[in-house]
């Protein structure tokens, strides 16, 4: 068989930001084996790669390649600055964490790129297949990010954890994903449209298992509701910035693989209950998020219940694949990565024995010792309330009009219903900084430059999303119209 | 100055940026810089009054810019006969709590200047803008620097207040959001795909009763929450009496006050019909609060949980006047909001001068202080009459104003209503009594230093407004009446079937002005 039809004219800048992490990557493991004597240096090193990675972004040709299994267009672009950033915030926390954990080796950032590389081709997927290949390269960077600190029995368990259910839900997708080819006789999800939009179409129950079974292997890696018991004892066992980075950024790769998926069943769902089904998946997640996070005093638990929450909000906006629905997930991930980043930022810097749990007692009195850390968090946890100024209110106020204008009124009601009672746990981790007294034998906040350079980026990005966010929005929802206007 | 409402806005937050850059030690340094741009705030403000041009309706000094287009929303101030001494009052009470909590703010000073000023920006803000999620953006930015002042500067309770005052608010204010939200998406609709949320833009959407009643409800129980209305009460007595001093006084003084701007900004206008329909509900809530705020202030033991019920009390009158929606009783529940937070701003004050110096704020551990505090007594006394309602004084005009409005559309409710100032007499006639006269039963009384400088030199502009409204109203009546005429035509427009009913007045006597015809729209 001859393969060079396969290779479209400028193939290799469509996949440039991927090659610059890869070689990246590699680089930095043979940087690491050959001059270990300047091992400190790794960490920017790595920052350098990713700003390359998002500077090659100009480079990028737009387009669909490899035989119509990999889309390059303005939404793609958008989400791979997502994974750039949350890359960047991920290796500047975890340059201060790591030396302070006294853990070397350049293969931590490396598996941070390749991690990045699986979710670009997620994000631009246009093969059930390749999203699956995606999904398992961004895996198993994951399974080792998690267990890096191997003489911690927690870090241990949070990897096990994560692989044992992870590979469960990589075999419903796969099974779904079967079941799917079955029927419309095609993985592409381009043809898989093509035969959704026929109007002869009847939608078996055997379609309906398989979108079941997707939506579960989905569900658990998005942490929804109920597929979301891992992500409570994941995050806190796995080392603090690798923590903060999974509850970001494979959840935006996740949800972009999705818009294609929906967008592409778009025209049977009305006749099907598929929706009503995310619908009640979104509904429990924020239920069970915002009410389970109350009762948790161990930061890094109250943060996983709290993106659990999160992503049931961005869910809503999905019922109704269009251009605000795209572009308001877009945005609302970007600024979840920033405010979510910083907030286990500040944790990553409590230096106490990390198989301990870091709770609310640790932070108690920061504002007063710690002025700019305190001050961080109590941004972060502001704006993942959703209150104005910060970018978290214009995103939450996108997502709720979003689903508003698409006629969802109800679920945005039990949104915000729910949101009320997330501002209670939000607000106790300002009290705990501003109004509690630091208790005898206080725990030390330990962060160094990068570290606080990425607490600055957060909190700079959210003010600055939240007082002008014209910009993003152009971009977004431009992007968003290049996708569905096929 | 073109930008000149903007000047005012920022100007206070541009001079907490620095503050921040400040060492620890430079105290007076950091409190006199504090000081100084609130002041300087003022004295821009005041420019806002003499640009203001009288017989105009609608929003003068106005600057429009684009925010975020996508969405129609814009950065658009503007100020008109309703907001006007609101944002007066404002800058006027900043640079008061600075002056007054001079000495008696002895943790973080640095941070407690800098909340307050951001504080400033936010309720102005929510006074002058006119973009309805301006407004909500400046709405809940309040939350954020007063639930650190109470929390942080507050008495031994304040985390509990703190955390229930913070939660009561946002509860109704994020409800209040998702009927913005759905009102522009039916503008939107309605003006063929143009999104837009100016406040005048969205008075004309058209909507079916059943939408309008169940946005009516979103909108007023956010704002009945923050004025607040009976039952949604209970968390003001506690956040009162933990704030510090500073803190009572911006949120009696001023926050209180976005709850009853909202129902005259955004629910009669938005809402006509709903507001007719449920004005008796709303009215009857309002009376209950007035008398059940004053029968509750009349036991309390402790002086600031005193003021804090008689503040249910006089916000009653308010949302009264604002219901029974006839031109004098709106026009009074205006002023009546520009008094309250003059004399309960001035008796917080007080009330905190005296817990500086004594650390009890209990009437039993009092008694006789007059003798040893006579200028301070003196101060106190007028605070409380003003409050009560002495003709002469402030508190008089609005009071009356606000229930000869209200008796031609709600006579009984407002018989009902008028015990309330008697009420409000015998309580706090019965407190200067035990507090200031009679004999020095407690031998720690005998030796408390009379009021100081600053907080003498805070209380005089409080004092001064009090005397210039009680003699001469009409100063600050004249600029509001053409607003509240083309509200009240708003109404009236929106129901044709509605009768206007023009009745003539003379309230001639006691110095109030006379205005030949009112309307009033009566059911």
């Amino acid at each position: 068989m001859n393969l060079t039809p396969l290779l479209e004219a400028h193939w290799i800048n469509a996949i440039l930001p991927e090659l610059v992490l890869c070689i990246g990557g590699m680089f930095l493991i043979l940087f690491d084996a050959f001059a270990p004597k300047a091992r400190s240096l790794t960490g920017p090193i790595a920052v350098v790669i990713f700003i390359l990675c998002a500077w090659s972004q100009r480079f990028v040709a737009v387009g669909t390649f490899f035989g119509g299994t990999y889309e390059v267009g303005g939404i793609t672009r958008v989400f791979d600055i997502t994974f750039v950033l949350a890359g960047i915030l991920c290796t500047l926390l975890s340059a201060d964490y790591l030396e302070r954990e006294g853990i070397t080796g350049g293969e931590f950032y490396a598996l941070l790129m390749w991690g990045t590389v699986g979710m670009m081709m997620m994000a631009k997927g246009l093969d059930l297949l390749i999203i699956i290949l995606g999904l398992e390269l961004l895996s198993i960077c994951i399974f080792v990010l998690l267990g890096f600190q191997r003489r911690l029995p927690v870090s241990n368990e949070a990897s096990l954890k994560y692989f044992l259910m992870g590979a469960f839900a990589t075999g419903f997708i796969l099974y779904g994903t079967a079941l799917f080819y079955g029927a419309t006789e095609s993985t592409n999800i381009n043809v898989m449209a093509r035969w959704f939009a026929n109007p002869d179409v009847t939608i078996t129950p055997l379609l309906t298992v398989a979108f079941v079974l997707l939506m579960a292997g989905f569900g658990f890696k998005l942490a929804l509701a109920p597929f979301h018991p891992w992500a409570p004892d994941v995050y806190q066992g796995a080392p603090t910035p690798v923590a903060g980075w999974l509850s970001v950024a494979p959840k935006a790769a996740t949800l972009i693989a999705l818009i294609r998926i929906f967008h592409a069943m778009g025209p049977v769902l009305p006749q099907t209950k598929w929706m009503t089904i995310v619908a009640w998946l979104a509904v429990l997640s924020m239920i069970i998020g915002n009410s389970v996070a109350i009762a948790q005093r161990d930061l890094k638990r109250m943060l996983a219940y709290s993106g659990i929450a999160q992503v049931g909000y961005m869910t809503i906006a999905m019922l109704t694949i269009n251009e605000d629905a795209v572009a308001s997930i877009a945005i609302y991930t970007i600024v979840y990565a920033l405010m979510n980043l910083g907030a286990f930022g500040v944790i990553s810097m409590l230096a106490k024995n990390q198989n301990d749990p870091q709770t609310l007692d640790d932070i108690a009195g920061l504002g007063w010792r710690r002025p700019f850390h305190a001050l961080a968090l109590a941004v972060c946890m502001f704006s993942l309330s959703g209150l104005p100024p910060t970018g978290g209110f214009v995103s939450k106020f996108y997502i709720f009009r979003t689903a508003v204008q698409s006629g969802h009124t109800g679920i945005a009601l039990i949104g915000i219903i729910t949101s009320i009672a997330s501002v209670y746990y939000y607000l106790r981790v300002v009290y705990y900084l501003y109004m509690k007294e630091s208790a005898e034998g206080q725990t030390r906040i330990d962060g160094g430059i990068f570290a606080t350079g990425a607490l600055a980026i957060s909190i700079i990005g959210i003010f600055l999303i939240g007082i002008w966010p014209t910009p993003l929005f152009h971009a977004a929802s431009y992007a968003a119209h290049l996708l569905l206007a096929r | 100055m073109t930008n000149l409402l903007s000047i005012v806005l920022w100007l206070p937050l541009l001079a907490a940026l620095p503050l921040a850059l400040f060492p620890r030690r430079a105290d007076a340094a950091i409190k006199g810089w504090g000081l100084f741009f609130s002041l300087v705030t003022f004295l821009l403000s005041l420019k806002i009054v003499l640009g203001f041009q009288e017989g105009i309706a609608g929003f003068q000094l106005i600057e429009s810019v684009p925010w975020i287009p996508q969405w129609g929303i814009r950065y658009s101030l503007g100020v008109d006969g309703i907001s006007l001494w609101l944002v007066m009052l404002t800058t006027l009470l900043t640079p008061v709590v600075l002056l007054a909590s001079w000495n008696s703010i002895h943790k973080h000073p640095k941070e407690y200047i800098i909340a307050m000023l951001v504080m400033e920006t936010a309720m102005i803000g929510a006074f002058l803008a006119t973009d309805v999620m301006l407004f909500y953006s400046f709405f809940e930015l309040t939350l954020i620097p007063m639930y650190l002042i109470i929390g942080v500067w507050g008495g031994a309770n304040r985390v509990y207040a703190a955390i229930k005052f913070f939660i009561f608010t946002i509860a109704g204010s994020l409800l209040m959001l998702l009927g913005i939200i759905y009102l522009g998406a039916l503008h939107a609709r309605q003006s063929g795909g143009v999104p837009s949320f100016a406040v005048q833009d969205l008075y004309g959407t058209a909507l079916s009763p059943t939408v309008s009643t169940l946005l009516f409800i979103a909108f007023t129980l956010a704002f009945a929450i923050k004025v607040p209305l009976f039952p949604l009460h209970t968390w003001l007595p506690d956040a009162h009496v933990e704030a510090p001093t500073g803190g009572s006084i911006l949120l009696a003084g001023v926050m209180l006050k976005l709850g009853t701007y909202g129902f005259l900004r955004f629910v009669l206008p938005y809402f006509p019909k709903a507001s007719l329909d449920y004005a008796p509900i709303l009215i009857a809530l309002a009376v209950i609060g007035i008398v059940y705020g004053a029968l509750v202030a009349w036991v309390q033991p402790d002086m600031k949980k005193l003021v804090a019920y008689s503040s249910v009390s006089h916000l009653g009158f308010c949302v009264l006047g604002i219901f029974a929606m006839t031109q004098a009783s709106i026009e009074g529940s205006i002023l009546q909001m520009v008094n309250h937070g003059l004399s309960t701003g001035a008796l917080f004050l007080l009330v905190g001068v005296i817990y500086e110096r004594r650390h009890t704020r209990l009437l039993a551990d009092y008694g006789g202080i007059a003798k040893t505090m006579p200028l301070y007594a003196v101060c106190f006394v007028i605070a409380m009459l003003s409050s009560v309602g002495l003709p002469g004084l402030n508190g008089f005009v609005g009071e009356f104003l606000i229930l000869s409005g209200s008796f031609r559309t709600y006579p009984g409710w407002t018989t009902v209503a008028a015990t309330g100032v008697i009420l409000a007499a015998i309580y706090l006639l019965w407190l200067v009594q035990r507090v200031f006269f009679g004999p020095i039963t407690n031998e720690e009384n005998r030796h408390i230093p009379d009021i100081a400088w600053n907080e003498l030199l805070a209380l005089a502009p409080l004092f001064v407004f009090i005397v210039w409204i009680g003699v001469h109203p009409n100063t600050f009546l004249r600029k509001m009446t053409p607003s509240v005429e083309q509200l009240l035509a708003q109404m009236s427009n929106e129901k044709p079937q509605e009768k206007v009913m023009t009745a003539s007045s003379s309230t001639k006597d006691s110095g109030l002005r006379t205005q030949d015809s009112r309307k009033a729209v009566s059911r």
